[in-house]
């Protein structure tokens, strides 16, 4: 604990300048809402897409040389919290394009889900940029209060009120395995600060067993964040519950701010003690990779099916993760990026079929998709097709990457379970497909949506074929960011 | 120079995305102007290379331009090596490609799929250009699958016809085989040095040669000639050598252009030069260019008899293809790959155009391409006439034409080789002269000559074709009479081919011909003397005789030598074979491995079995979620419990 | 000091008695009320380790504010506890069982094992006029200026959120508009008219 020096702490300001433009932006946008009317509602968006972007700006140009430390040593700039807030604000931006339209129809186009989106957007930059638990413990909540408001959005569905207690409930039983964890962890190293706590841990403390214990209590919340087996119970429900905007908004960014939530706590904060929390997180890995791609099997819902499908991913990402090499948290960085984008469009084609009184969120709705739009229905296989992890998608190159961290950390067990889930898996993304191809259509609708959402769903789905084909510069960006 | 690199390989490409995805935005004309645009740019810039590398002494460029992945160590990137061979083939694909754009506007006039045309032949052009200009195996790879897929589009372009459909995939399949063998070459060179690029390949081919590859504690072999042959048995599939040359003749279902462009020209010839490509490899195997010599020989003389029996006139050249490739890849083996260079060039001129001739014949008679069926054409067809004419004595090795002086000097090269099968090669070849002459003769006549044999309907509609036929033929007919006389020296005798083709010393035979050679005229003079050219003048006269002075004689023959004739006409029987033992027996197989393994076995017990077993996890892990708040937090509780009674039961 | 041990250990033993009370009784308002014993009970624990103002702030959020609130709402909503917890009886032994486990491991290692032994050393003795509030009012806003700031925001989010979950307009819903009611006068409301008496007839 260095003396507090309040030149310091003003010039680190500098640090946080998207954080703070993004809060701002909340409340401006709040009240400018106001003056609104309900037809022009999409001002509103724009607004606060517009506040994104330059967020994203703002993020991308801060400039640091390496790892810094801010704001009396709760704050950290380096290049990963550069490179995931970028990814993540521009992610939310492309969410909030897909939402319009679906919100319209449905007449819950309100500003307020947009504001809950930005400051939802501001709690994950700030666990992104987290070097304390106070603020790991601070933006996991701001973003989870957002979220909880945000599924029970839609307030005349009885579902969504449904899955939003559910939400609640459960996180906040999460938020009160952290902070006990946390607490445990202060009593043992003496320090919130997550430099120092890393510094205690490699003097001798790892295996201490007051320290694990605080790890097991950080873990349940970790998997929790992530929707990792055991502690994934609430996902299909709040997938399939909340209206698909919000599922959309759930089942995109928030990956970014779990990994950050892991990457802090377990590497930054608890790397010394990679062996232990490693260990506990095999499970988790291994329970998550098989229950999510067996029980999504059974799915008939679409909504229900891409959550079983999150949950399988998150075994891979935590795959990366517990390798405990640079090589493995580049790979885990790279898939959860990686799969946010898929994710995104993927849920943005359900949007895209869906229209008043109609939610496309029955995997049959996409039967013979490709003789009503054989466009969109090439984009949806290509995101069935990444998720499937097959060449030449995005996805097979994320699998990849971190199949080659468990193997260079010689768990060839481990690697050999993850091929065969993903074979497992392959079976229901590859059916999306089949039906879209070869079965007769069931709803001959014309597949409308403002060009605009058209097009940046085109642009997503182009992207996850590019990123396949030329993975290297994403690759560069995790190596960089990951050193 | 890269942008130049670039440009030339781009050009096609974004041609033919925009003729494929263009559509009635761009319509008919928009297609094919913007492809012979492309085309053509990349002829001049290619034109412009070569002319900088042979004239301004520019010197030869190896570099990547774009890095897509590196994987263990091993770097795979497109780049290109433009040396004197790569730029010559350049010119070589580019100039026929343009010539083959041209003529497909005449051609193509009433197809529906005219768009789709151009769009692939740009394509082709792109793949084979990638494929020339590679600067490393993974690109070679890439543009010899490429220009595969290309071909397999293009045979099955009438995808209406069985037939059609049948011929691009039996030439997929055949292709395949031979791709095979490519990959496991190409696995062989980055296992023994590590690496894709040409450059490093050959830097370690001593190393490689040093190594041996073991079977068997007790068996070995050499890992050098197990690498060649590998690559060899994938220049077989694409260069159509035998007994991968089945699907060429098939391949015939495609429209002319193509079989000028693709089955005749240029792709075909990738085999040949990947091949002369790799010499600093195939130099230290004498295993290995026997196995090429022998194979090419082989297939240069039994293929050109098939072409006596032949009758559709765009089989009879598809067999003339298989024997010249047959010559180059002779002379291949015998280690002279300037000489197969050089033929290959030669080749590709009066090959497309003898090809396009005869498809302007072709669209003379409204499709009909059976012989019997022709004949008399040359007033009604007077510029096709004499092109086809010059592309024919070429074809022969008339004395003059450009297929003389590189036929002539490929077999006076084998004639000279020490390899083991050299004396076999030099027999076939010389022979092959003959036959090549018998049965070029007996298609020039039987088209162009004796009684009108076609229906008086075809005779009414006979007329020439137009311009945009004719202008390539005429174009094509310029080379192939006299490009010998400019560049025999400088191609077999100059060193033109110094740094991208080495050859060991001891196998050099061009070599040892520079000493006796004198200019083009004394060589011409030197060659009248020589066997071949009185072989070809014999087999014309034997054509003359046989099939427009006296017919019945030929019909006599046909009895005599039933048994012969048989045969040929049976091609040997490589069809039936495959038809009949291996497609069958491959049927049969993977019929009973499909009942036992795949219906019993794996549907049966691991499919339906897993599925079954997956799907019944799958309920009984649903009815977990059952909805219930106290469920779902008791879980998390039950995950927590059991973190902490692990850590505590493990200290 | 024998006597302080001897308070924590009376307040702590009914702090974790009324915790169970929160979880068994039947009665919500019971629960509720259960429930702000803990915090007393807590707060004094607080006070005797010296941290007077959060023992403090929590009487006055906790029990004063947010307690009240929700004994509003319990009594207000009228909840049948008992239907909810129809199915939680099968649970029990399960449940106890697992509980016991959790119980057991945290005892182990905070009681038996100390936290694996560490030792920060005990407290340094305060000065008398040490000022708890004080010390808390400096860090909030010199060291700690960024978290409340966050802190701040969830609070924001928490009242946008509580507004968009329960604000409706109703239409053909006439309710009260106080700038309205405010703004009238006497003669907007009442007339007076002066009329002829009528006789009677």
């Amino acid at each position: 604990m260095n003396a507090f020096s309040v030149a310091a702490f003003n010039s680190g300001l500098t640090l946080a300048t998207p954080e703070i433009f993004l809060g701002l932006a909340g409340c401006g946008i709040l009240l400018l809402d106001l003056l609104i009317g309900d037809e022009r509602r999409h001002w509103t968006a724009a607004l606060s897409i517009a506040a994104l972007l330059i967020t994203a700006v703002l993020a991308a140009g801060v400039e640091v040389s390496g790892p810094v430390t801010a704001l009396g040593g709760m704050f950290l700039v380096d290049a990963m919290s550069q490179a995931l807030k970028v990814v993540a604000l521009v992610i939310v931006a492309v969410v909030f394009v897909y939402s319009i339209e679906y919100m319209r129809h449905r007449g819950i186009l309100k500003g307020e889900y947009f504001v809950l989106g930005l400051f939802a957007t501001l709690g994950i930059l700030v666990l992104i940029s987290a070097a304390s638990l106070v603020t790991v413990y601070l933006g996991l909540e701001l973003l989870s209060l957002c979220l909880y408001a945000m599924v029970a959005f839609d307030r005349d569905s009885g579902r969504a009120a449904e899955s939003a207690i559910k939400f609640f409930v459960l996180g906040s039983l999460a938020s009160g395995t952290l902070l006990y964890g946390m607490s445990i962890i202060y009593g043992v190293t003496g320090s919130l600060e997550l430099g120092t706590i890393a510094a205690a841990v490699q003097g001798g403390l790892a295996t201490n067993i007051g320290l694990l214990f605080g790890i097991a209590f950080l873990i349940v919340a970790i998997g929790f964040k992530f929707g990792a087996v055991p502690f994934h119970m609430w996902i299909p429900d709040v997938y399939e519950g909340s209206p698909t905007c919000v599922t959309l908004f759930v089942g995109s960014a928030p990956k970014i701010a779990a990994f950050a939530l892991a990457m802090r706590l377990l590497v930054d904060g608890l790397g010394g003690a990679h062996v232990d929390w490693g260990q506990m997180l095999v499970v988790l890995s291994v329970l998550s990779m098989a229950v999510g791609n067996v029980v999504a099997i059974a799915q008939t819902n679409l909504k229900r099916m891409l959550g079983y499908s999150t949950i399988s991913h998150v075994g891979y990402i935590l795959l990366g993760i517990l390798a405990g090499t640079s090589q493995g948290y580049q790979s885990a960085m790279f898939y959860t990026i990686t799969y946010v984008i898929v994710a995104a469009g993927s849920f943005g084609m359900i949007l895209l079929l869906s229209r008043h009184g109609f939610e496309a969120d029955r995997i049959e709705d996409f039967k013979g998709l490709n003789a009503r739009s054989p466009w969109f229905a090439g984009m949806m296989a290509i995101f069935m097709f990444s998720l499937a992890g097959l060449p030449p998608f995005i996805g097979f190159w994320a699998k990849l990457g971190v199949i080659q961290a468990v193997l260079g950390i010689n768990a060839v067990w481990l690697a050999v379970v993850a091929v065969l889930f993903s074979v497992v898996g392959a079976f229901y993304y590859l059916r999306v497909v089949k039906m879209m191809y070869f079965d007769e259509p069931v709803d001959a609708a014309r597949i409308d949506g403002s060009p605009l959402m058209r097009a940046v769903l085109s642009a997503n789905a182009l992207l996850v074929l590019l990123l396949g084909i030329a993975p290297g510069a994403l690759l560069v960006v995790c190596a960089h960011a990951l050193p | 120079m890269e942008s130049i690199y670039l440009t030339i390989v781009l050009a096609p490409l974004v041609a033919a995305i925009l003729a494929g995805i263009g559509g009635r935005a761009i319509g008919r004309v928009g297609a094919q102007s913007v492809t012979i645009l492309g085309v053509a740019t990349s002829f001049a810039l290619s034109a412009l290379v070569l002319k900088r590398m042979v004239f301004d002494g520019a010197p030869s460029f190896d570099g990547s331009v774009y890095t897509w992945l590196v994987s263990d160590g091993v770097t795979m990137q497109v780049g290109f090596l433009i040396d004197h061979l790569s730029a010559l083939m350049m010119v070589v694909v580019t100039f026929v490609s343009l010539m083959v754009h041209i003529y497909t506007i005449g051609y193509m006039r009433d197809d529906p799929g005219y768009q789709r045309f151009f769009s692939y032949i740009s394509l082709f052009t792109f793949s084979m250009l990638m494929l020339v200009m590679a600067n490393n195996f993974m690109q070679l790879f890439f543009g010899w699958e490429a220009v595969g897929v290309v071909s397999y589009l293009l045979i099955g372009f009438w995808y209406t016809r069985p037939t059609a459909n049948f011929a691009s995939m039996k030439a997929f399949l055949v292709n395949r085989v031979g791709d095979f063998g490519f990959v496991l070459g190409i696995a062989a060179v980055l296992y023994y040095s590590g690496s894709l690029d040409y450059s490093t390949v050959f830097a370690h081919a001593q190393a490689i040669a040093a190594a041996r590859l073991q079977i068997t504690p007790t068996i070995s072999w050499s890992a050098i000639s197990f690498t060649c042959i590998c690559l060899f048995i994938g220049a077989m599939g694409k260069s159509a050598q035998m007994p991968l040359h089945v699907w060429l003749p098939d391949s015939m279902e495609g429209p002319t252009p193509i079989s000028a462009l693709i089955h005749a020209a240029t792709m075909v010839t990738a085999g040949i030069f990947m091949v002369a490509r790799m010499s600093p490899l195939f130099e230290l195997s004498n295993t290995a260019l026997s196995t090429v010599l022998v194979i090419g020989a082989t297939t240069a003389f039994f293929m050109g008899l098939l072409g006596v029996v032949a009758n559709d006139i765009k089989r009879v050249i598809a067999y003339s293809t298989l024997s010249q490739l047959g010559y180059m890849t002779a002379a291949l083996g015998a280690s002279a790959y300037a000489s197969a260079i050089f033929h290959l060039m030669t080749h590709a001129f009066f090959k497309a155009l003898l090809f396009l001739a005869a498809g302007s014949v072709i669209i003379a008679m409204h499709h009909e391409q059976d012989m019997r069926k022709m004949g008399g054409l040359r007033k009604y067809l007077p510029i096709t006439y004499w092109t086809f004419l010059i592309g024919s004595l070429a074809l022969i090795g008339f004395p003059g034409t450009a297929g003389f002086f590189s036929k002539d000097a490929l077999i006076d090269a084998v004639g000279r080789s020490h390899l083991p099968g050299a004396g076999y090669a030099t027999v076939c070849l010389t022979a092959g002269a003959f036959v090549t002459a018998l049965y070029t003769f007996r298609m020039f006549f039987m088209t162009f000559h004796g009684e009108e044999r076609m229906d008086h309907h075809t005779r009414e509609h006979l007329h020439e074709s137009p311009w945009v036929v004719t202008l390539p033929l005429v174009l094509l007919a310029i080379p192939s009479a006299v490009v010998g006389w400019f560049t025999i020296r400088p191609l077999l005798f100059g060193g033109f081919f110094a740094g991208a083709i080495q050859v060991a010393p001891t196998h050099d035979v061009l070599g040892a011909m520079a000493s006796e050679f004198h200019g083009p005229g004394a060589f011409l003079l030197g060659a009248i003397a020589g066997l071949p050219v009185w072989l070809a003048v014999a087999g014309v006269a034997c054509a003359w005789l046989f099939f427009l002075k006296r017919p019945q004689l030929a019909d006599a023959a046909e009895r005599r030598f039933h048994g012969l004739y048989r045969i040929l006409v049976a091609k040997y029987g490589f069809d039936w074979f495959n038809e009949n033992v291996l497609a069958a027996g491959a049927r049969r197989l993977g019929g009973g491995l499909w009942r036992f393994g795949d219906q019993d076995l794996i549907d049966g017990v691991m499919v339906d079995g897993s599925a079954r077993t997956v799907g019944w996890f799958s309920s009984v892990l649903r009815t977990v979620q059952s909805g219930y708040l106290y469920h779902y937090a008791f879980a998390m509780i039950l995950g927590l419990a059991s973190l902490l009674m692990w850590l505590l039961w493990r200290t | 000091m024998m006597f302080e041990t001897l308070l924590f250990f009376a307040f702590s033993a009914v702090l974790v008695g009324a915790a169970f009370g929160v979880i068994l009784a039947r009665n919500p308002v019971y629960s509720a009320l259960l429930l702000v014993l803990c915090f007393f009970n807590s707060a004094v624990i607080w006070l005797m380790l010296d941290a007077e103002f959060l023992g403090i702030v929590l009487v006055l959020v906790y029990v004063g504010a947010v307690m009240v609130l929700f004994l509003f709402v319990v009594m207000m909503l009228d909840v049948n506890l008992e239907e909810l917890r129809k199915g939680l009886a099968g649970y029990w032994p399960i449940a106890a069982v697992v509980a016991g486990l959790m119980v057991f491991a945290i005892l182990d290692v905070v009681v038996v094992k100390h936290l694996g032994g560490v030792s920060l050393g005990a407290a340094p003795p305060l000065p008398a006029d040490y000022s708890n509030t004080r010390v808390l009012g400096e860090a909030l806003f010199t060291r700690y200026a960024y978290p409340a700031q966050i802190a701040a925001v969830i609070l924001l989010v928490a009242s946008i959120a509580a507004i968009v979950l329960t604000l409706r307009h109703r239409p053909g819903v006439k309710p009260q508009n106080v700038g309205e009611q405010v703004r009238v006068s006497a003669k907007d409301r009442v007339r007076l008219v002066k009329m002829a008496p009528e006789k009677r007839p």
